[in-house]
Order: structure tokens, then C-alpha cells, then sequence
């Protein structure tokens, strides 16, 4: 309708044009002929996809407006006027290089009528009306740069509380204020048996022993809580558990999505190398800055300490695409490292510029390209091992022979790619760092740029990198980020629900350099983190969601924890720290699960089917998922067989009678002492007494909901 | 089911930050809600009445020659052994024009015209919507494959399964919404149906059909040692821990979540160990899809979609064999075998879909990831006598049935000889906004919110093609 009001004005204005200058009778016959055969193709062939009103204008062409028809989009002139064979219209209906329209090539007659049509001149009576193209909008820095996340975090002074009781430490104050000014009280404390689960799950993966538990709830000590975390925090297993979070935002994989035949060059036999390095690096609480620059610019930060070049796993296990020597899958791969690094590091979704600039935020398409030109200065580099066959170019001849990490190649700028497409060349844009995280241009151009990337990123002035880490961290305890769009900061995400609190912690995190152990430390010993997780009905009422805090979420384990607590209460976990890589669903498999195999082509179909992210992408958070094939992976897999069959036979080793055996079982998976209908309906089950009954009890203790739910 | 908060409901359909629009669907379609809106959801489709409640896609694997199956082209005997206008000389061994050895024959009232490789299917030719002008962007598997399964070259989407699964979910909460049937992995693997970044429950759920046994075919299905009987005591007294649990811990909803899922999962064990074995079906009915990976495929298939499957991928693998349709060299002599296996499974399934009535909201499609040359492919030594066929992307065949296509149908044209499609051109991206609009969903606006964009199968491309539609 709008476009038949539109037809109608033009028609209407065109009468006005022609009476009132009495134009001759030519360019009658020439308007004639654009109405009688050039118009109604346009609007029935191409209107659809270029012209203002369409969904998206493909190709940055729009045949509506007749300035713009004659300048072209992307690809160049559409209509030069006196030369149909220079005119990229004529050229595509005629299926030359561009094929248009899409659904076939439209009458020889139709082309011909072009073609007439631009031979004389391309009159176009269209022109009489005002164009109504506009001047693409500027971005306007200053004001892009007062947005909440491009501002630099500051210290905070926590508000004042009317309860001077209830908090432990800063994080509490902040949390405190907002519940009150909610009309909110926080639950109570935990119970310690509660929190001392809780606790060794959240920092080590694990469950605690019963007499690790035990022990905690006798402890008199005022500080047995600090006592606990850091003893917690100082094991190796807290590494490993946190190293696999690490692992979700680095899409960390060992092979590839594809394989040509049974060329087995695109498996990583060592990248478990890379995954150790990160376990080796959260033991000894590297500082968060340092391991980024050691993850992305190693080799040009410690030339000579080879060890920190396994770190560059983190770009050298990233995806490789089939067709690699062909400038569309590269471009592919660069779009890759930028949105991990971008998303991953700095909670800006860059890659959203490859094509255009960015809808939403301030990152232009030439900031996009400068960024990309580190990676395509880089490339991929299969280190030899020592005594490894290594070909011309240094690099070894077979997977199982080499780490995969990356090295500089030739230093390139790229030049922006009009709308993502590879042969369409635009402005050369030389590599620097994001137009609104620098407040004067900050080039990337020290060989390949990764250090100066690294550099940058890290950098204190960066108002992004430690919230975005400090969220990620503190989502892991809470479920939630305070931003609950972890990997997106820009506009599109979410606010944070305590801004200074999320300001104060990643300032103090930085001041405490940037140490990771630190500030799980400072989550751990609030009171906030110590609540109990029941739900209030009151409370519900006015913050169904829990964004404020009111209690801490009763939270399910990933297939991680849970798998490892499996193997912990039968008896079967053996706890050797790093090495190569094992299937997880494997009932011999004992090692914990951060030592899963991870493929992009096949993810194990364990984790696959409990939510673990795909590898081929940076993963901003895990879904949750709760479905019938989980269940029936729980009723009847070996692996969970295997595992009730050795949980019945710890028991049976502790002896006694059925009831002490349930009380045993009781602590060891859940950390307390079974009640009396607990104890009762367990003696039912297993009256007969055998070892096929004791399974079947243990694979029902295993599979229930208290084994997976942590209060 | 009781939600009680925007999160809640997120989490529920584990949507993530996806949008909200499609929420209220996938809530009602997830295996584990609740089945009062479900039938509502499942017959009227997400944005307009659907026309098809499920999808049978047959995929061969390898990519089927057009010139020698559906698309006659008389002029490549005419100019035999002619260079073709394209400069091709020296590509891959190419060599001259070659025509099809396979005679062509007008079929049902419509007259389809297939040639004589499909004498079951030609009996099935008015219900066939034959679109000649296929094209699709690379010449190689691993794309091809890829833009075939989830719109976009690079294995970092989902697939076409698990949109239409996020979208509509299952009909029968005792199984799986999308299922894959594929006697070992076809080249790519998994990837061609992942759910990507959608939530994991959409990822199709892989089925090894060189496998006979149920409990072979899907894993885990059924306990190594317990019996039914044992089961249910054992689930009897899951329920009573699970309801102390509960009882300890007032308004946690997601615990009431996992109690159901474990309750749908006993429930999944019968029903899927029934719906999985063939033994059920007779002989006569087995010897009609023919006793190979494919046939027995096509029978599952069928066995699936009756039981409320709604998509079903399957994948012509054989044996070692992981695209047989790629006939670089036999191709006249291997398109023979392959066609005549195809040729039985699709027939006999097509057969049964419209003897239960199920074939006019079943879609069934075939065809593989392109097409092959109309020039011969020779190895090395020149051998001409073994002549291929290499890899076409500019102009192949593929064929739909049911779920509101248009029967008796030949759509589009490549040009004389078969290299490019000329006329009414469907590219892979409009193929899938067909197949979209024909369930339902107006692909524009089926969208997932990841990495700070809306994303869709059909990327920024596609259009509805809607001279296929009845």
C-alpha cells in the first residue's frame, strides 16, 4: 500500500514537472519508456532486496533512487549513462559475473529494453524527486565513550546499611544496600555442613572426604572458615576445576572440525600441553595480566623460555577451515581469534563489525580490520618437539611430533572487506587497537602487533578486561554474572545489577595482582556467599529472579563436578595432576574430567549431551539443560554401572550392618547422616542383601537429585 | 508447570538470551514440559498454519549426478567428447562432454521425466516436485555439506535439525525431536547435526545404523543386567529419595524438572526400544525398503516420523565408505548400484507414508550436497573406459515429496547442457526457507541471539520459493 501511495506521488509530481517546464517531447518519450519498461521491472524483479524499504539492502545497491542507482553499491557503477557496457546492471541480468535477478534471468527482451534504455541516455524522470539518501551516521566518540562499560572502574565507598551485623566484608555492603533498599533480608547462614560442601565444589570440583567434613564441623576455630579456603584454594585441585572455565572461553579443542581422508594432521595429539600449562598457571596464581600476555604473544615476550610458549595454544589450537588456501576461509579464521579474544577477553563482540559497522556499539568496520591484521600477521606453527623430524620450514612433519602453537608471519595490514566479502577491497586499515578503548590511537604494529595486543588488553587505563574476569569468576559461585550477558558488555548485554560492586572488585583485583585465588578468596568469606540457598516466599515475591542476592541459588554441577564426585565417593578417583587426554564415559577412565578428549569433529557424546559448549566457538556461559537422554546416560550407562558396583563394594568393605553401611554411604556422597525414613527405605531395598541389590542402591544414591544439586 | 520468573522461563527453554517471541514454543515443545499446548504448537506451526509436521531429509552422501537421474540432457550425446564452453582444460582431469548412458522416460500424468535408474520411484512421480536449477556455493564436500545441513560453509552453526527442533520441538516427548540415522559418520561427522549454539537438546541424536540390535542402535537405551522389573524398583525408590529432597527444599522448581525428565527417561526406554526394532515389522515390509544401511534407514525413518520424530537426516554411508555418491570414476556403472538401493528405500518409504495417510504432512527430501559434472572425469592413466564424474555446484537436482509440496512438478532448468541452472534458481539458502515456511516458520523470523547477534539459518539470504508449494 505505502509503495502504491508512493507510485502515486511520483506520478503526480512527475505530470506537475512536465507541464510546468513543458519539457520536449523527447524526454516525454524517454520518461515514457522508463515508465513502460524499466519501472515495473525494477519494482517487480529488485525492489524486494534494494531499495530503502527492504529487510536488508543487499550489496549496498538501491535501484529506488535514481542517484544512487547510477552510483552502485558494492560492487560498483550500476547504470552509467550512454554505456550499457559498463553498466553492472545490464552485466548481472545478464548473469555475467553477478547473477541477478536471483530466481533466473529475465526475458532477452527485458535486458534488451535496458540496455536501450541506458544506450540513450538512462533517463531517468525519477530524478525530478528529492533523493532520499542520507549521510551515513558518525559514530560520536564522546558520547560512545559514556557508556557504563567504557568508563574506567573506580573504588567505591560501599553505601551505608541499617544491619551493621550481617556483612563480612565489602562485597557484603554493597549486596546489603541494594536488599535493603529492595525491601530484602538476606537468608541465614548456611549450615556448615552445607557450606563446607558448597565450598570444596565450588574451589576444588570435588566433594569434601566425610572426615575433611567432619573435621569442619567440629572446628572451633574462629577462622576455620578462612583455614578451609585457603587450604581449598591451595590444592591442585582448585586448578584443575578452574582451569576447564578457562577452557570454555578459549573454544580449547584437539583436532579439528574436519578431516580430509585419514590425513590425521589436523588432530593435536599434545594439546594437552596447552590445557597443563593452564592447569600449571592457575596453581601458582598467575597473575590474570600475565596470563593473558603469556596466551597471546609468548613467543614475543620471552623468546628464549619455551615453555611459556605452550600458553599460545590458546590462538594455535583455534580453529583451522577447510579450503585454507583460499582468501574467504581465512577471513573466516581471523573472524574466529577476533570474536574469542574479543568476547572471550574484553566482552565486545567485534566480529559483529566484519560486515558492517557495528549495529549497536561503537566499533566501526575498519577497527574490526585493524584487529584482524594481527591475526593475519600470525600464523598457525606446529613446534617440533625436541629430536622431532622437522621439514623446511621448521616445523615438525607429524602431529604427534608437535605443540601447536603460532609464530609471526608477514606483517600485514588488511583493507576493510565492504560487507565481509573478500574481493571487495575498501580503505587500508592499519592494525591498532579498538577506536573507543584507546583515547589516542594505539597502534599494533611491533611485528605482527599480538604483543602490543596483549599489551593493550592488559593494560589498567582497559576499563573492560578485569570486570569482564571478575564477572566470569564471580558467575561461577552465583550462577549469574552481575552482568548476566558475560561475553557482552556493549549495548546489547545487560547492565550489571551492582555496578560498584562490580567496579570496587575489579579495581581491587587489579591492585591485588590481578590475582585470581585472591578474589575467590574475597567471594568465598562473604556473607553473602555463606547464606543458605532456601527460598523465601517473601523474598520471591519481590525478586523472583534472585538478581539481588537475597540467597545464594541452589546450583546443579556441570557433567564435570558431577562425573568427578562419582568417581570420588566409589573409591575410584585417581588424582594424577596433567597428562594425556581420556574419554570420559570410559568406566576406566579414573582421571577427572578436565582431562576429557575435546573434539570439535565428534564431542564425546557424554558431554555433549549435558551441556558442555561446543568447542568451535568461545563459549560465553554454559546452557542448562534437563532431558531424558541425560537420565537414561544416568540409569544405564557403563559408566555409571562400573561405578555403582564399586561404591557397593566400598561399602560392603566398611562392613557392619545394612543401617551403618547407609549411614557411611549417606556421608560420603552427601556430607551428613541419612534420617530415619532415609535409613528405613534404604534397609528395605537392599534386604535381600546381595551384591546386585547394594549396586542397585548405590546407582540410586548416584543418580539422585542431591548427588548433582549443590545447596 | 509453574514459572514464575522471565530467567525461569529463559532457562527453561534454554533459550538463553534468545528471543522471547519463541519462548512461550519451545517451553511447550521442551521434552520436559508439560503436554497440555503442545498439539496446538505442533499442528499450527510457529508463524503461520504449517503444511508439513515433519521432515525426512535422504541425503546422499557424495553428491548424485543430475544429467544421469533427473535432469535428460540429449545435447551432451550430441557433442559427446566436445570440450564444454567453460575452459576446464587441464581441471582436475577433466575431459569432454559425457553423455548419461540412462534412458529417460515421462512418469504418472504429470510426466516427471527421471531416468530408467528409479523404476519404483517413477510410480511415485505425481507426488514428486522435481527442482532442476539447484545451486549451491563451493565445489568441495566439506562446505558443500556444511551450507546443505546448516546454511553456512564453517562448522559453527546449527543444523537445519536443530533449528526446526528449537523452533517446534518434538511430538513425542519419549523421543528425541531431531534424530540422525547414519551407518558410521559421513564425511564432516557430527557437525552436520550439531546444535551449535543452541541449547544441547536440539542436537540431533546420532544412530548407527550398521547396527541391527536396539540396544546397540541408541546408547544407553536399556540396563546391562536389571531387568524391567528390578528397574522399577529401583526408579520406585529414586521417587521417594527425590521426594525427601524436594520436601527439604520448598519452591525449588528445577528439582520437580529432573524427577520428570527421569520418569519421561524409564518411559523413553520402552519406547524407544520399540520404536527402533525392525523385527516388528514384517518381511514383506522389510524386503521393500531392501535389507541394506539405507533401506533399513528409510524404514526407521518411517518407524520414527509415525511415533511423533520430527526431523529425520539420513545419511547414505556404506560400509568404509563415507560418500558413496562420489563417483569420480565408475560413475555410470556406480550410479547403477547406488540407484537401484536408493531407488528401493525412497519408493518403499514414500509408499508407506501415503498408505497411512502421513505423506501429505511429511516431507520427504532427496538429493545430495551438489551435483556432477556433465563433462567426463578420467584418471590418470586416461582411462576411458572408467569415466567419472567430478564435483558441479552450479546447477544440480534435488527432490521433494509431501508436506505441501507440489506434486508432479519439474521445476527450474540448467541449460542445455547441464552445467548452470538458467531459469527459476534455488540456491541451498532458498531451499531451506522453503522447508521452513512448509513447518510453519517464517525464516526471517526463527532468530538466536549469540555473540551479540540475532542469527537464522538462512544468514541474510533466502527467499520462500513458492512455485513448490501446492
Amino acid at each position: 500500500m505505502l509503495k502504491l501511495i508512493k507510485r502515486i506521488i511520483v506520478a503526480l509530481l512527475l505530470a506537475g514537472v512536465i507541464i510546468g517546464e513543458s519539457r520536449t517531447s523527447r524526454s516525454e518519450e524517454s520518461s515514457d519508456f522508463f515508465e513502460r519498461k524499466i519501472r515495473p521491472v525494477l519494482v517487480e524483479h529488485c525492489f524486494e532486496c534494494h531499495a530503502t524499504d527492504s529487510e536488508v539492502v543487499q550489496g549496498g545497491l538501491r535501484l529506488d533512487d535514481p542517484a544512487l542507482m547510477r552510483r552502485g553499491g558494492d560492487s560498483g557503477i550500476a547504470v552509467l549513462p550512454g554505456q550499457p557496457e559498463k553498466s553492472l546492471l545490464l552485466a548481472a541480468m545478464r548473469y555475467e559475473d553477478i547473477e541477478m535477478p536471483p530466481a533466473g534471468p529475465l526475458d532477452q527482451q527485458i535486458i534488451a529494453d535496458f540496455e536501450t534504455w541506458i544506450a540513450q541516455g538512462a533517463h531517468d524522470p525519477r530524478d525530478q524527486i528529492a533523493s532520499t539518501s542520507s549521510a551515513k551516521e558518525q559514530i560520536n566518540w564522546s558520547e560512545a565513550r559514556n557508556a557504563w562499560a567504557f568508563q574506567t572502574p573506580q573504588r567505591h565507598q560501599p553505601p551505608p546499611v541499617s544491619d551493621r551485623h550481617w556483612a563480612s566484608n565489602d562485597i557484603d555492603r554493597f549486596i546489603q544496600a541494594k536488599l535493603e533498599q529492595s525491601g530484602l533480608t538476606p537468608n541465614p547462614t548456611a549450615d556448615r555442613s552445607t557450606y563446607i560442601f558448597r565450598l570444596t565444589f565450588d574451589l576444588t570440583g570435588l566433594p569434601p572426604s566425610p572426615e575433611t567434613a567432619q573435621a569442619f564441623l567440629r572446628d572451633p576455630h574462629p577462622q576455620a572458615k578462612q583455614r578451609l579456603a585457603d587450604q581449598l584454594l591451595s590444592s591442585p585441585q582448585h586448578a584443575e576445576r578452574w582451569t576447564r572455565m578457562w577452557l570454555d572461553v578459549a573454544r580449547y579443542a584437539e583436532d579439528q572440525a574436519h578431516k580430509v581422508g585419514n590425513n590425521g594432521s589436523l588432530t593435536y595429539p599434545n594439546a594437552y600441553r596447552y590445557r597443563d600449562w593452564v592447569i600449571d598457571a592457575l596453581t601458582k596464581d598467575m597473575p590474570y595480566d600475565e596470563f593473558i600476555r603469556q596466551q597471546l604473544a609468548a613467543d614475543l615476550l620471552y623468546p628464549d623460555n619455551s615453555d611459556a610458549h605452550l600458553a599460545l595454544g590458546f590462538l594455535g589450537l583455534g580453529p583451522k577451515y577447510y579450503r585454507r588456501n583460499s582468501p574467504e576461509v581465512m577471513a573466516d579464521e581471523w573472524e574466529d581469534r577476533v570474536d574469542t579474544v574479543c568476547r572471550g577477553l574484553l566482552g565486545l563482540t567485534v566480529a559483529c563489525a566484519r560486515c558492517h559497522d557495528h549495529k549497536y556499539d561503537p566499533i566501526p568496520t575498519a577497527d574490526y580490520y585493524a584487529l584482524a591484521g594481527v591475526f593475519a600477521s600470525t600464523t598457525m606453527f606446529n613446534r617440533p618437539l625436541p629430536d622431532a623430524a622437522t621439514g623446511n620450514d621448521g616445523q615438525a612433519k607429524k602431529p604427534e611430533d608437535a605443540v601447536h602453537i603460532v609464530r609471526d608471519g608477514k606483517a600485514t595490514n588488511l583493507n576493510v572487506m565492504i560487507r565481509g566479502d573478500v574481493n571487495k577491497l575498501g580503505k587500508s586499515a592499519p592494525r591498532r587497537f579498538l577506536t573507543i578503548l584507546s583515547p589516542a590511537p594505539r597502534p599494533l604494529e611491533t611485528k605482527s602487533g599480538r604483543g602490543d595486543l596483549a599489551n593493550a588488553i592488559v593494560d589498567q587505563s582497559n576499563p573492560l578486561t578485569a570486570r569482564v574476569i571478575v564477572n566470569r569468576v564471580w558467575r561461577e559461585f552465583f550462577g549469574t554474572g552481575l552482568v548476566d550477558t558475560p561475553s557482552n558488555f556493549g549495548t546489547l548485554g545487560s547492565k550489571p545489577t551492582h555496578p560498584q560492586l562490580l567496579d570496587d572488585l575489579a579495581v581491587r583485583f587489579m591492585e591485588n595482582d590481578w590475582s585470581l585465588k585472591w578474589l575467590q578468596r574475597e567471594i568465598v568469606l562473604s556473607s553473602t556467599y555463606g547464606q543458605s540457598s532456601d527460598v523465601n516466599q517473601k523474598s520471591v515475591a519481590i525478586d523472583p529472579e534472585n538478581r539481588l542476592l537475597w540467597r545464594v541459588p541452589r546450583r546443579r554441577m556441570s557433567i564435570e563436578a558431577y562425573r568427578d564426585a562419582v568417581l570420588a565417593v566409589s573409591g575410584q578417583l585417581d588424582q594424577q595432576v596433567g597428562g594425556t587426554s581420556l574419554q570420559p564415559d570410559d568406566p576406566k577412565s579414573q582421571r577427572r574430567t578436565v582431562y576429557s578428549e575435546i573434539s570439535r569433529m565428534d564431542l564425546n557424546p557424554m558431554l555433549a549431551r549435558f551441556d558442555f559448549p561446543d568447542p568451535n566457538n568461545h563459549s560465553a556461559g554454559r546452557f542448562e539443560t534437563t532431558t531424558p537422554l541425560q537420565k537414561l546416560f544416568l540409569l544405564n550407562s557403563p559408566f555409571l554401572v562400573r561405578h555403582s558396583d564399586a561404591l557397593a563394594e566400598r561399602l560392603a568393605e566398611q562392613g557392619g550392618s545394612h543401617r551403618s553401611r547407609i549411614v557411611h554411604a549417606y556421608w560420603l556422597l552427601y556430607g551428613r547422616p541419612p534420617n530415619d525414613r532415609e535409613i528405613s527405605l534404604g534397609e528395605a531395598f537392599v534386604q535381600a542383601g546381595d551384591a546386585a541389590t547394594w549396586s542397585q542402591y548405590a546407582q540410586t544414591l548416584l543418580i539422585s537429585n542431591e548427588m548433582f544439586m549443590v545447596d | 508447570m509453574q514459572i514464575n520468573s522471565r530467567r525461569e522461563m529463559l532457562r527453561r527453554c534454554g533459550a538463553g538470551f534468545g528471543s522471547i517471541g519463541l519462548c512461550s514454543a519451545s517451553i511447550a515443545s521442551q521434552a520436559i514440559a508439560g503436554s497440555s499446548n503442545q498439539a496446538m504448537i505442533a499442528g499450527d506451526g510457529l508463524h503461520h498454519p504449517a503444511r508439513a509436521k515433519r521432515v525426512i531429509f535422504l541425503f546422499m552422501n557424495g553428491a548424485p549426478s543430475h544429467v544421469d537421474t533427473f535432469d535428460p540432457k540429449p545435447a551432451l550425446k550430441k557433442h559427446e567428447g566436445e570440450s564444454p564452453a567453460e575452459d576446464i582444460a587441464g581441471k582436475n582431469r577433466a575431459a569432454g562432454l559425457m553423455p548419461s548412458p540412462f534412458k529417460f522416460a515421462p512418469h504418472g500424468e504429470s510426466g516427471v521425466v527421471m531416468s530408467e535408474l528409479f523404476p519404483q520411484l517413477s510410480r511415485h512421480a505425481d507426488e514428486l516436485c522435481v527442482v532442476r536449477s539447484m545451486h549451491t556455493d563451493v565445489p568441495n564436500h566439506e562446505p558443500g555439506l556444511l551450507l546443505m545441513q546448516s546454511g553456512h560453509q564453517q562448522p559453527t552453526r546449527p543444523s537445519m535439525g536443530s533449528w526446526l527442533s528449537y523452533g517446534l520441538g518434538t511430538e513425542n516427548e519419549n523421543l528425541p525431536a531431531f534424530v540422525a540415522l547414519s551407518p558410521g559418520l559421513p564425511v564432516v561427522g557430527p557437525q552436520l547435526w550439531s546444535s551449535a549454539f543452541l541449547p544441547g537438546q536440539h542436537q540431533g541424536v546420532e544412530v548407527d545404523t550398521n547396527q541391527t540390535e536396539v540396544d546397540q542402535l541408541i546408547a544407553n537405551v536399556r540396563h546391562p543386567s536389571m531387568n524391567r522389573q528390578q528397574q522399577q524398583r529401583q526408579l520406585q525408590l529414586l521417587r521417594q529419595l527425590n521426594a525427601e529432597h524436594l520436601a527439604a527444599r520448598p519452591g525449588e522448581a528445577s528439582l520437580e524438572t529432573h524427577i520428570r525428565a527421569m520418569e519421561l527417561a524409564f518411559q523413553m526406554q520402552r519406547e524407544a526400544s520399540e520404536a527402533f526394532d525392525l523385527k516388528q515389522e514384517s518381511t514383506q515390509t522389510r524386503a521393500s525398503y531392501g535389507d541394506t544401511e539405507f533401506g533399513r534407514s528409510c524404514l526407521l525413518a518411517r518407524r520414527l516420523v509415525e511415533r511423533g520424530v520430527r526431523v529425520i537426516q539420513v545419511f547414505y554411508v556404506k560400509g568404509n565408505q563415507k560418500q558413496p555418491w562420489d563417483t569420480h570414476t565408475n560413475n555410470n556403472a556406480s550410479h547403477e548400484k547406488l540407484c537401484a538401493d536408493s531407488d528401493r528405500g525412497t519408493a518403499a518409504l514414500l509408499q508407506d507414508l501415503k498408505s497411512r495417510g502421513m505423506l501429505e504432512d511429511t516431507l520427504v527430501i532427496w538429493g545430495g550436497e551438489f551435483g556432477r559434472t556433465p563433462y567426463a572425469q578420467v584418471d590418470k592413466k586416461k582411462n576411458t573406459t572408467k569415466q567419472g564424474r567430478d564435483h558441479h555446484h552450479t546447477g544440480f537436482s534435488m527432490l521433494m515429496a509431501g508436506g505441501g509440496t507440489r506434486g508432479g512438478l519439474t521445476y527450474g532448468a540448467t541449460d542445455e547442457f547441464g552445467m548452470h541452472a538458467v531459469e527459476n534458481r534455488v540456491h541451498v539458502h532458498d531451499l531451506h526457507a522453503t522447508v521452513l515456511h512448509l513447518m510453519g516458520i517464517d525464516h526471517k523470523r526463527l532468530t538466536f541471539r549469540f555473540s551479540g547477534r540475532d542469527y537464522r539459518l538462512t544468514d541474510v539470504h533466502g527467499r520462500v520459493v513458492n512455485d513448490l508449494l501446492a
